[in-house]
């Protein structure tokens, strides 16, 4: 993989220079910033993120599981306590809440972790410190023949840096 | 510092002076710490070696402040999510440089309340009877029963916490591994799990936080419910009250707030970190802490009217006794701490001034605790039948273990205040305006 | 000592084993098991023998029970006439003075440096008959003297013939309890010196001048019976109890009315009703010439004339004095400290006036069958005894089981006296405060490992028999008296032709047999006796008539006893440790007094008025000071008293008895209490009474002064009222004659209640308990034997001060009514057994759930402690083990092996004997039939003296506990909880004032 990474350290030259390589017919961009920012994700029109339905999938789980969990476990070894019946619902339905969450919450940080990659060792040579300080990277992936043309625009656009990467 | 100008790259600064190798003062408050967790681990040990009876329990009143720490600490534990979650969805801004130190209190007040449920045991070298596995001869617990209740509660509340206070914390994470040298960049190279801040990242780590925050919601109300229900769905007056739900909660905020700023003024101070944490911040936690001390004032006033309402001689002993009897002196604290005092807050001067908030916050903690203990302790101390009523006094164990909880709590504090950003540096970047070419306006976020 | 089990499974074959320590072992087939023989015993079965309580003279049947050789509970012969089948709080806690680990545990030599060192048996005996025949060359022989408590039947007769075998007379049989006034009373107006027994079962009002029958007077716990009896309301009729004393105690808390008057002044009451009766002509079966004599002596005694003594109204007097000239028949107790000024004699002369113008004598004073405590010796002879040894005429004192050093007057000086006896042995099981002052110590058997008999009163032979082998090495007194005689030569041998006690026992029994049943084969008899429990003939009552013209004479003295400022002390026996004999033991000493509710102490009774004027408060440690001593003892403030009276209970104050009774001694339970209680001996006169020779319990003059240290007192109940919470409740008598509950208010199950789940099956049995509040006397029986049953531990002074006591049924005591006149209410509470049981659905590990047949069960190895089931449940009645509690050996001897003993962190609570239950079943599986009615008994309800606790099956309609539960007094304590208990009360009946 070869490309080339420009440095911003404005956001609105940034955002010009995406829309500037989409025009171009560059849509193989990566962006890097310090925060997020829907802008960015609308200039590269990116869909949904699917995590929710991480979220909905092990909630709904969640709930089966509590069922499961009390009603079954009262049953195979029925004790009467108190005079209630063996299946009592209203104390069972505050187990099934908490096991939905449990599991919702956990699903959802998986739904985070498969979707966004992380967590990952190695750290890519286009990444840069200042993108987490106070610069916006942006790395376009392109052919030997094509980063001149590329390294261009960005200077155009106002890369207070532009580097050529690698591996 | 007014009219300090912020940008990401001074932010990004302060916050991480904030991470500077500690001073003096540190390591004394640490060592204290230290000092009281191994004094309570003491008297832990002397009470598993002879018995409870090292404690000042007896019949009748065998909860006291063992439970009154649980409850007072999953209290605490409820302002960090109310702020972080609740306020999150409601896009509040002011939100962003506080939220990161509620949730750390979050976290480490889960930590010490799940303690408490383990020493109270008269038999804590088989509190894992109380999980959910199939124990001899296929042997399940008892789902009925509110302790299991909050044996889940607690986790779930404790579990989606970290989540949530972890996920919160990698992108910051990923600044101060960019920041660090040597050991440290290994370390927080290591806890930033590779973080890039990639369009990618972030497009779904806001749709998962949105989505934490959604179950966090929900889970704060109901966990402090539960453990309410711990009390509520005995019969013994002064517990067996629908109220107490609502009652409980609210409670819990009320002393999560005031435990926040008494945390954060000082934290504000040390680190100078008064463009972010600004009078505002304060002045806003302040007037919600009205709000939840008039719930709590209302709550106390309908349980009097219930207790003479219902016409029911328990009742009416319970709550006489808790305003005349011998802990009368404690119903006073609660009531005049936890409703009278913080309806000061009404006063704008009061709520604006460093001193009063500090001090007014740590008297509603004081109230706070002693509420708990008084609904326990009272209660049992005068149940249904006279030939029983007794009285508890602490011992050195009770009040060892006590002081060596907030020890614990603070030791986690400590630790948090120096090795992570007490600030979240991201979100008060989202705050500012993006720099743009077109800028040289940018001044402090609102 | 270690005893383990396989010894015991060893020796228990043979039968005797209490007189194998004396060489000559019995052959198995004497010892006869009281439900099946010997050679069927299989371990872990239980084998019962039946014996003689001696914890008092009372002398109730008692049945032992033992597994594996060790006696692990006692129970009451349902065979023997005295108890039948019931037993008090201290015959139940006698296994304590068995398994005392403070016993004797072999003979003791004092050395020249004055301390003790053990020595063999052989060594001491032979040291003592070199001792005695020495004292015999010296013609000293008629020195020596022998004092032992009431002793009857063949060990009297064996001390008195070994006594006159070394030449000597002085033989004293002293109980500090000794009833002098009484017999002195009967010569004077019947010429009789005797003790008489009593009817009060047949008695529809009974009038007690101070007379404790329900505590410690005489026979309590057959008087509890007979009172229980007479108080159950049938067909319309109850019968009433009227206390006449200076003090609010157990047996006037359970009358109908206590009239409170100053000490002494009691006869004048009586005498103002004689003269009423009398006067108003309704005296019965009275020559109409006596009666006019009579009449000419009282007469002085007019209803103005009593009130200005007493302050007993004259409409109340005469109103009482009807009420008692009406009952058919009715009876006059008197007697008891509280009677036992110098005008003692003439007050019990005037009740028996009473009862014999009420027609009483003969019906229900009964002279014949004679109480045996006629025979005891008086104080009179005491105190000679020891102006005796003062002269050093007493060359050795032998005693047993006796303490006079403890029980009489300090100021009597018997201890000094002790110093000039140049001989004395003590043949006694625990160390005391005069045994510690013996040059030799010969420890004996206790009544448990011992055989023998005892008779209460004539024609009653309750024979004893050994339930185990000796804990260590002690040996019967009797063996012990017969072995010496062998040593001592010829003349004294010659005496005794008998091997051993067994023998010389059995030989009495062959006269014994011979005038009562020669008609059987010896063997058979002896069997026969052996499993009843003894002999047991009915014997006609003699007739007694009145000597009127001794009356002016013996009535004289009834003129007020002066008292100007000073208060009187009145000391009375403590229900717990009577003379103080019971307090070496912990439970009795855990076991709360019944009306102040204190544990592990004495106290001194001051009421509250006085207090106010003496600026005395609770708990304040106050000096104590007569013109004869002084002791330091916490005031209580108690209502229940004549103004200017102060009470203490005798027993405690002990500085040499075990560890249980005496704080200082090192292996003491509480580390850091160091001062319980006083002897209130110490403040008495020595002066025995000029007329009955008693000892003058009433003589004692206090003065109280503050010394302004607050002392620690552990009283077990948190509120001496109730608070109108409905617990311990009443129902007014007209209120039952018109047909009880429903002509009173209806209680929630008259009209079902909707519940909101279906109720769960209980397949075979429902057991259940009904408790009759009209029954309970409060006497505590039952709280001890529930702790000999099922192990509870005792926790000592500061952990019961703590609210920590462990005992699974307690007797909760309220006061209702003004704080003078006190209306008490006692109500044992235990585990209810709730069918919608609060504590089970709170415990997150199913610690405690509900079982098939209505019980609720605690799982101990299951609990984990958190104790929420306590807090949950309403009663209160759950413990919880703070600590891992300790029996010292060998006291775990007792432990009962059928239940469990809990460990440190585990909550416990009544099982209702779920142990017994088990066993119930098992044996009506093994006989293919269901459970019996009554067939299970719990350990509380096997003891209560007045069958106040029944226990059985709900789901059987014909059950006793199901009929009970029918009555129209029923209820069940905090119903509206709907916590649905399986246990029912029934409501104390009380007559209306105008009603007594």
């Amino acid at each position: 993989m070869i490309g080339v990474v420009g440095h911003f350290d404005h956001y609105d030259r940034f955002l010009q220079a995406i829309r500037k390589f989409r025009e171009s017919g560059y849509d193989n961009l990566r962006v890097a910033s310090p925060v997020p920012h829907h802008e960015i994700d609308e200039a590269l029109e990116r869909r949904e993120s699917p995590v929710r339905a991480f979220t909905l999938a092990f909630a709904i789980l969640g709930t089966i599981a509590g069922l499961f969990l009390t009603i079954n476990t009262a049953v195979s070894y029925p004790l009467i306590t108190g005079g209630k019946p063996i299946v009592s619902m209203p104390p069972f339905l505050v187990i099934v809440f908490e096991m939905t969450i449990m599991v919702g919450a956990i699903g959802t940080l998986l739904g985070l972790l498969v979707n966004a990659r992380v967590p990952r060792v190695l750290i890519g040579p286009a990444y840069h410190p200042r993108f987490s300080e106070d610069q916006f990277g942006l790395f376009v992936f392109c052919t030997p023949d094509q980063i001149e043309s590329v390294s261009s625009i960005f200077r155009e656009a106002g890369a207070v840096e532009v580097r050529h990467v690698e591996g | 510092m007014a009219g300090y100008r912020l940008t990401y790259a001074n932010v990004n600064r302060d916050i991480l002076r904030t991470m500077e190798p500690p001073g003096k003062l540190w390591y004394i408050l640490l060592a204290i710490s230290i000092a009281f967790v191994a004094l309570g681990g003491f008297a832990f040990a002397t009470q598993v070696r002879y018995g409870m009876g090292v404690w000042g329990l007896t019949h009748p009143v065998m909860w006291a402040i063992d439970i009154t720490n649980f409850v007072f600490w999953i209290g605490i534990a409820h302002s960090g999510t109310l702020i972080s979650a609740i306020l999150f969805l409601f896009r509040v801004r002011w939100r962003a440089p506080i939220y990161r130190t509620a949730e750390a209190v979050t976290v480490f007040a889960l930590f010490t309340a799940a303690l408490f449920p383990i020493i109270h045991l008269g038999r804590p070298w088989y509190f894992y009877w109380l999980l959910p596995y199939q124990q001899v001869g296929g042997l399940w617990i008892n789902f009925r029963s509110p302790l299991v209740w909050d044996v889940f509660a607690v986790l779930t509340y404790m579990m989606v916490s970290i989540i949530f206070f972890f996920t919160g914390l990698v992108p910051d994470l990923a600044v101060v591994r960019d920041q660090a040298k040597g050991w440290r960049r290994r370390l927080y190279a290591f806890l930033a799990q590779g973080w890039q801040g990639t369009d990618r990242q972030w497009r779904h780590y806001t749709a998962a936080y949105l989505f934490l925050a959604a179950l966090a919601t929900p889970l704060v109300v109901s966990v402090h419910s539960v453990v309410s229900w711990d009390f509520a769905v005995s019969i013994l007056p002064g517990w067996h009250s629908t109220i107490f739900a609502p009652y409980f909660v609210a409670g819990a905020i009320h002393s999560g707030l005031a435990m926040v700023i008494a945390l954060l003024i000082p934290i504000r101070r040390i680190f100078r970190l008064d463009p972010y944490v600004t009078q505002t911040h304060l002045e806003n936690l302040a007037k919600l802490i009205i709000l939840t001390g008039l719930i709590v004032g209302y709550s106390y006033a309908v349980e009097f009217f219930i207790a003479w309402y219902s016409a029911n001689t328990f009742e009416q002993g319970a709550f006489l006794y808790r305003v005349v009897g011998d802990y009368a002196w404690g119903s006073w604290i609660m009531i005049i701490f936890n409703a009278v005092v913080p309806l000061l807050f009404f006063v704008k001067k009061i709520r604006t001034s460093t001193p009063w908030l500090l001090g007014i916050s740590l008297l509603i903690n004081v109230g706070m605790w002693f509420e708990r203990f008084i609904i326990i302790v009272t209660s049992l101390a005068h149940a249904y039948d006279p030939y029983t009523w007794g009285l508890y006094k602490p011992t050195w164990v009770d009040l060892s273990i006590t002081a060596g909880s907030f020890a614990w709590f603070g030791m986690w504090f400590l630790l948090f205040a120096k090795f992570l950003p007490i600030v979240s540096i991201v979100e008060v970047k989202e705050q500012l305006p993006p720099p743009t070419k077109a800028e040289m306006t940018a001044g402090a976020p609102e | 000592m270690e005893v383990n089990r396989r010894d015991f499974l060893k020796v228990l074959g043979i039968g005797g084993a209490a007189t194998l320590t004396s060489c000559s072992a019995q052959p198995p087939e004497k010892l006869i098991p009281y439900l099946i023989p010997v050679e069927e015993i299989i371990p872990g079965k239980a084998t019962w023998y039946a014996t003689v309580c001696r914890e008092c003279p009372a002398g109730c049947g008692m049945l032992v029970r033992t597994l594996e050789g060790r006696a692990v509970k006692v129970e009451g012969n349902p065979d023997h006439p005295v108890n039948r089948g019931r037993l008090c709080a201290r015959g139940q806690a006698s296994l304590q003075g068995l398994y005392n680990p403070d016993r004797i545990r072999q003979p003791l030599l004092k050395d020249a440096s004055g301390s003790f060192k053990s020595v063999s048996w052989e060594e001491a005996e032979a040291w003592l008959a070199g001792r005695l025949a020495e004292l015999r060359q010296r013609g000293k022989g008629s020195g020596i003297a022998w004092l032992t408590p009431h002793t009857t039947g063949t060990l009297d007769q064996l001390i008195d013939r070994w006594l006159q075998a070394l030449g000597s007379k002085r033989r004293l049989r002293y109980e500090p309890f000794a009833y002098e006034p009484i017999k002195s009373a009967n010569r004077l107006a019947f010429g009789l010196e005797a003790i008489p027994t009593y009817d009060l079962e047949s008695s529809e009002v009974i009038i007690a001048f101070g007379s404790d029958f329900l505590e410690t007077w005489i026979s309590p716990v057959m008087y509890a019976r007979e009172f229980a009896a007479m108080r159950t309301y049938e067909h319309g009729r109850m019968g009433r109890l009227i206390f006449i004393g200076p003090r609010l105690s157990l047996t006037a808390a359970n009358a109908d009315q206590w009239v409170s008057v100053p000490p002494g002044t009691e006869g004048v009451v009586a005498l103002g009703m004689v003269r009423v009766i009398v006067t108003e002509g309704l005296s019965k079966a009275v020559p109409k010439g006596k009666v006019d004599s009579i009449k000419s002596v009282v007469n002085r005694y007019t209803p103005q004339f009593v009130s200005k003594a007493t302050g007993v109204e004259p409409e109340q007097l005469e109103r009482l004095a009807r009420r008692f000239a009406q009952a058919n028949p009715g009876l006059a107790l008197g007697g008891g400290t509280a009677v036992s000024g110098q005008e003692a004699t003439s007050t019990l002369v005037a009740v028996n006036l009473l009862n014999y113008v009420t027609g009483n004598v003969g019906e229900t004073v009964l002279f014949g069958p004679l109480s045996t405590l006629s025979r005891l010796s008086t104080y009179r002879e005491m105190v000679a005894l020891i102006a005796a040894m003062q002269r050093g005429q007493v060359s050795s004192l032998f005693f047993s089981e006796v303490n006079p050093a403890f029980t009489l007057p300090k100021a009597a000086g018997f201890e000094q006296a002790l110093e000039k006896v140049p001989l004395v042995v003590s043949c006694s099981s625990f160390m005391d405060e005069t045994t510690a002052k013996a040059n030799l110590v010969l420890p004996t058997h206790t009544p448990l490992e011992s055989w023998g008999d005892h008779e209460p009163w004539e024609g009653m032979h309750g024979l004893m028999q050994p339930a185990m082998q000796p804990v260590f090495q002690t040996r019967s007194l009797g063996d012990l008296l017969l072995s010496l005689a062998k040593r001592l030569g010829d003349a004294p041998a010659a005496v005794f032709k008998e091997e051993n006690f067994y023998e010389f026992l059995r030989a009495r029994w062959r006269e014994l047999h011979q005038r009562v049943r020669p008609d059987v084969e010896f063997e058979a008899f002896w069997v026969e006796a052996l499993r009843r429990g003894g002999e047991f003939k009915e014997l006609p009552a003699r007739r007694v008539r009145l000597n009127v013209g001794a009356l002016p004479q013996a009535l004289k003295g009834l003129e007020l006893p002066g008292q100007a400022g000073s208060l009187i002390l009145l000391p009375y026996p403590s229900i717990n440790h009577f003379d103080g004999r019971g307090a070496n033991k912990s439970w009795l000493q855990e076991l709360p007094d019944p009306m102040t509710q204190l544990t592990w102490d004495s106290w001194l009774e001051v009421h509250p008025e006085d207090a106010k004027r003496l600026a005395i408060g609770e708990g304040d440690l106050v000096v104590v000071k007569s013109s004869h001593g002084e002791i330091k003892l916490p005031a209580h403030l108690y209502p229940g008293l004549k103004r200017g009276v102060v009470a203490v209970p005798i027993g405690q104050g002990h500085t040499a008895y075990g560890r249980y009774a005496d704080p200082h001694h090192p292996n003491a339970l509480d580390t850091r209490v160091k001062e319980r209680g006083a002897n209130p001996l110490t403040l008495l006169a020595p002066e025995p009474d000029s007329r009955s020779g008693g000892l003058l319990w009433l003589s004692a003059r206090v003065t109280l002064t503050k010394t302004g240290t607050k002392y620690l007192l552990a009283s077990v109940s948190g509120s001496d009222r109730q608070h109108n919470r409905g617990i311990a409740q009443v129902i007014p008598l007209e209120e039952i004659t018109r047909g009880g509950q429903e002509a009173g208010h209806p209680t929630k199950k008259d009209h079902p209640v909707r519940q909101m789940y279906p109720p769960h099956e209980h397949p075979i049995y429902r057991w259940g308990m009904v408790i009759d509040l009209n029954s309970c006397i409060g006497c505590s029986a039952c709280v001890v034997a529930c702790y000999a049953e099922n192990n509870v531990p005792v926790v000592g002074k500061e952990e019961v001060a703590r609210g920590r006591e462990a005992s699974w049924i307690r007797i909760e005591r309220f006061a209702e009514g003004p704080p003078d006149r006190p209306e008490t209410r006692f109500l044992p509470m235990l585990c209810q057994h709730c069918d919608a049981a609060p504590c089970e659905p709170v415990c997150p590990v199913y610690a405690t759930v509900h079982n098939s047949e209505g019980l609720n069960i605690q799982v101990y190895n299951r609990c984990v402690g958190t104790r929420y089931c306590s807090n949950n449940c309403p009663y209160m009645v759950r413990r919880f083990n703070w600590f891992t509690y300790e029996w010292p050996e060998p006291l775990h001897l007792q432990l009962n092996p059928d239940v469990t003993v809990r460990e440190k962190g585990v909550m416990e609570k009544c099982t209702f004997c779920l142990q017994r239950i088990t066993d119930g079943k098992a044996r009506a599986k093994e006989e293919g039939r269901p459970v019996r009615d009554g067939e299970i008994v719990p350990a509380c309800a096997q003891a209560c003296p007045t069958r106040a606790i029944v226990f059985g099956d709900l789901k059987d309609p014909e059950s006793e506990v199901s009929r009970l539960s029918r009555s129209p007094r029923r209820y069940r304590i905090f119903e509206q909880l709907n916590t649905q208990p399986a246990i029912t009360y029934l409501k104390k009946i009380v007559p209306g004032p105008k009603e007594i």
